[in-house]
């Protein structure tokens, strides 16, 4: 990058009549390695590098972006966003929360530094770990590993004096189509993915081999040994990871300000939450042992970061806090609107993607209970340790998790698995029906989706067990 | 040559000067413009310029990628690739990428498409058509979205040749109410033919439809598919055709080639055509693209291949290189012969979907999966709407729904939509018998 280019740019906008500006720098490098039946694919590397310009003038937005690292383009570049924001012509004008000028430098460093790594050892760990999926004593008709590794250097100023530079190296590791057959039947993980802020460390603490060869054990299990349930209400222990789908979905994006403000309607949507609507700030959504944080500042976290994408500091935020809507993610713009200050939740994913109001780090607060205090009562009912298919409507009330790995309960007693038990459920009747959760906590990677075009950002959920009771499986 | 061109081709020589087996570079100049709207009203005006040359290059059958923006430090970077390349393993499974030269047919991009200076007018235009229907009330919000591309390709193997690719689209939907919406789509190659106000009028006419919805039942229902929600389905067919996901058992195409997946009246086909949003004139090996039925009368006639599948399934590449991943360009599902209003005349008792968003697997190589209609839901008796609906789930198997298509619309709507319906997809209204809703319990 090209730091002057960058300042040019915030002068240059500077002189035009605008309300606010601010100029980015955004490298990337990035590594892409494919493993496909045991076969490295293709390796990708490239660097990448470009700026955008953001401005607000008469009540209007525009956003331009380019590669091209000249006085010119950078000219144009600030010519094209101050057009566009003129010609928005809206009759109520977007305003920008104010905010004090913050000048730092922040950056997550590494144990072992990713560039240290040598190429051969990135593709050995890939065959590494192939090799575990293909030591179980099962019948794996295919999978596909991929690993990214990607740094985001960037350099960020606004007309308010912020000068922001960061550093942010990420690991992400992700399976695909892990297909066991047996005795004539096929099951498969989907997708599965890890991910990192930090070094090569990250590995050792995944522990990938025996997470994979796990995943391989659960599927050939549930082939052999998996019995439907019997449909009909029944308590439910959710882990980890079904907690933190849970949250991310039926909290973390209701919760986005720029979804309550309609500005996501025609993509990824609404929110069951809005002005004049039955839920809003104070209303109850679950039961007062929920409450669900999204915290960007949890170290090495996949979504970690210390400012956000328009110079904000990132602090956590309390979504739902014991069973109520307490706060919403806000960008300066929302913030604006609804009378409040930004809580730093604009995120941009490269330098040709607008910053927009996204999650980081979202999951259920842990309780007080052990892990087996959460099971002993439990007389009839599901324990789901993962999910498959899910989804949730576009104003994120009526959703459904299918279990990948899952257990009957009988008794307080783990017993034989249950094969693809379904809940089919609305927030509120999730959210409400939880009645203890425990006190150790466990973190599962995402890829979050939003934006047009689309901005993968990555996040992670997660939480402690949760129980809910008299829930309908099926 | 152009002086593009000419740095293209220097990418690959410089490649092919280091030692590699095989170079191939392609630089493409997009120009992107998207203004964004909600609460009928602009929210933002973006712009991305694009500089970028995509290289693959080989060597000993190890596969390495890389890209440079606006040939900045050509040589150090084709260096590091080369001395990847290297370091990397070898695929057994490659077989090269296409070799000699190709006639190609002229580009389609249209220049008008870039030369649009404010395209806030047809935004305006769809939410008045919208308006029309809806009355004073209405709530929408959607995207403009423009591309020009100029692509510069060179091969080490041989394919040469230069690409203009446009699209324009609109994307709208509009409110009646909270839970009553309707969501319309314009795509076009060309400026030519594009009418926002079509896009505006049929968001508005859904909406009004959709007033006060009940909430849906369970249970198995012929369905009418509107165009837009098909155009989700057809893509989920189209990237199981994919070779590479048939190779990963992501496909529940896998072991049915020459098999009879569909009824009769099924014909798919792939064709980035003029029409396509996705029109182009060459693959990313520079193989011509050309139209290729995949389903053909109910049979699964191939896989979509670049060089590599195709030497793997015996076969030759269809143009659908991605260098690793072959990939559809532009869907269609031949039309039927009947009309629209036919379809819906013959349906007795069933639902009409709009639209839908949120489609996810349990199992890609079964097919079992859901997804979540939105929008207009609505119940039909007699060919006639009698409720509107709403919160279901429609919960089924992709190769039983296939095998469950029992109407095919003459009418055909270009369509392509975010996440959702991609690829662009030419579909029509389709009548699927016996499918699987279920709901919240």
């Amino acid at each position: 990058m090209d730091k002057n280019i960058i300042d040019y740019c915030l002068e240059y906008a500077k002189s035009k009549k605008v309300d606010y500006a601010e100029a980015k720098a955004h490298d990337t490098n990035a590594e892409n390695l494919v493993l496909k039946n045991g076969i490295l694919d293709a390796y990708a590397a490239a660097l990448d590098s470009g700026f955008y310009v953001r401005i607000l003038a008469d009540g209007g937005l525009g956003f331009a972006s380019s590669n091209k690292w000249t006085k010119q383009e950078a000219q144009k570049t600030v010519d094209t966003a101050y057009k566009m924001a003129k010609s928005a012509k809206r009759k109520d004008k977007i305003k920008f929360e104010a905010e004090k000028a913050v000048k730092t430098t922040w950056e997550v460093k590494q144990k072992k530094k990713i560039e240290n790594v040598s190429s051969e050892d990135k593709i050995n760990k890939l065959l590494e770990i192939d090799k575990a999926i293909m030591s179980q004593k099962a019948t794996v008709a295919a999978r596909m590993l991929v690993l990214n590794l990607f740094s985001a250097d960037k350099y960020f100023v606004n007309t308010e004096g912020s000068i922001i530079s960061s550093f942010v190296p990420k690991i992400n590791f992700q399976v695909f189509g892990i297909t066991v057959v047996d005795q004539g039947k096929m099951e498969q993980l989907t997708f599965k993915e890890w991910g990192y802020s930090g070094g090569w460390e990250a590995f050792d603490l995944w522990k990938l081999e025996e997470a994979v060869a796990k995943e391989v054990e659960v599927l050939q299990r549930v082939l052999r040994e998996g019995k439907p349930v019997k449909p009909g209400k029944m308590d439910l222990i959710c882990g980890p990871e079904v907690a933190g789908i849970a949250s991310h979905e039926s909290c973390g994006h209701p919760m986005e300000a720029d979804r309550i403000l309609g500005r996501e309607m025609s993509q990824a949507g609404r929110s069951f939450i809005y002005q004049g609507g039955p839920y809003w700030i104070g209303t109850r959504i679950g039961s007062d042992k929920v409450t669900i944080i999204d915290d960007p500042t949890i170290e090495n976290s996949y979504g970690y970061y210390l400012y956000d994408d328009e110079g904000i500091k990132a602090r956590p935020r309390f979504l739902y806090k014991n069973g109520k809507i307490n706060e919403f993610l806000q960008n300066r713009e929302t913030a604006a609107k609804l009378g409040t200050r930004s809580n730093g939740a604009s995120r941009s994913m490269n330098y040709d993607r607008e910053p927009i109001v996204r999650m980081a780090n979202t999951y259920l607060q842990p309780g007080d209970m052990s892990d087996e205090e959460i099971f002993e009562d439990v007389k009839n009912g599901v324990y789901m340790h993962s999910f498959t298919e899910w989804n949730i409507d576009d104003v994120r009330f009526n959703q459904r998790y299918i279990g990948r790995e899952a257990y009957f309960i009988e008794n307080g007693k783990l017993k034989g698995p249950v094969a693809r038990p379904v809940i089919e459920t609305t927030t509120l009747n999730f959210w409400m029906a939880v009645d203890a959760v425990s006190k150790k906590i466990d973190f599962v990677s995402a890829t979050c989706g939003k934006g047009d075009p689309s901005q993968g950002a990555p996040v992670y959920t997660g939480g402690p067990l949760c129980r809910l009771r008299r829930v309908f499986i099926k | 040559m152009s002086e593009v061109m000419t740095k293209t081709e220097a990418v690959v020589k410089k490649g092919k000067a280091l030692g590699a087996d095989e170079v191939l570079a392609s630089t493409v100049f997009g120009e992107y413009r998207q203004s964004r709207f909600s609460n009928n009203q602009v929210d933002i005006g973006v712009a991305w310029d694009d500089y970028t040359t995509g290289v693959l290059l080989t060597w000993k059958k190890r596969i390495v990628a890389t890209q440079i923006k606006n040939f900045q430090n050509v040589d150090a970077t084709m260096e590091r690739l080369f001395k990847l390349a290297k370091v990397s393993k070898e695929n057994p499974m490659y077989g090269g990428i296409a070799q000699g030269k190709f006639k190609y047919a002229k580009p389609m991009g249209d220049k008008a498409i870039r030369d649009v200076e404010d395209p806030s007018g047809y935004i305006y235009e769809a939410i008045e058509a919208a308006r029309k229907e809806v009355g004073k009330d209405i709530d929408s919000g959607g995207i403009l979205f423009t591309k020009y591309e100029q692509t510069y390709q060179v091969s080490s193997e041989g394919p040469q040749g230069t690409d203009e690719r446009s699209a324009i689209e609109l994307s709208i939907r509009a409110f009646l109410q909270r839970d009553a919406s309707g969501h319309g789509v314009e795509c076009n190659s060309s400026l030519n033919g594009f009418k926002p106000a079509r896009a505006g009028e049929k968001a508005g006419e859904i909406a009004k439809m959709a007033k006060n919805p009940k909430t849906g039942k369970a249970g198995k229902f012929d369905i009418i598919f509107d165009p837009l929600f098909f155009g989700s389905v057809i893509g989920t067919y189209g990237f199981m055709g994919s070779a590479f996901y048939v190779m990963a058992k992501m496909s529940v195409f896998a072991d049915k080639l020459g098999k009879k997946v569909g009824p009769e009246i099924v014909t798919m086909r792939d064709n980035p055509g003029k029409q396509s949003v996705n029109n182009r004139i060459f693959d990313d090996e520079g193989v011509p693209v050309k139209e290729t039925v995949f389903i053909d009368k109910g049979v699964l006639k191939t896989y979509f291949h670049n060089t590599t599948t195709a030497k793997l399934f015996k076969t030759q590449t269809t143009g659908h290189a991605g260098i690793v991943t072959p990939m559809p360009w532009s869907l269609e599902l031949d039309p039927g012969d009947v009309t629209k209003d036919e379809l819906f005349k013959d349906l007795k008792r069933g639902l009409y979907l709009t639209n839908t968003w949120y489609t996810r697997f349990q199992n890609f190589a079964t097919g079992d999966f859901s997804t979540i209609p939105r929008d207009g839901i609505f119940l039909i008796e007699n060919g006639e709407v009698k409720e509107s609906w709403k919160e279901i789930r429609l919960s089924d198997n992709v190769l039983n729904l296939l095998a469950n298509f029992a109407g095919i619309s003459k009418e055909r709507q270009q369509v392509h939509w975010w996440l959702e319906a991609e690829p662009p997809s030419l579909s029509p209204y389709v009548l699927a018998r016996n499918v699987q809703i279920t709901r919240p319990e």
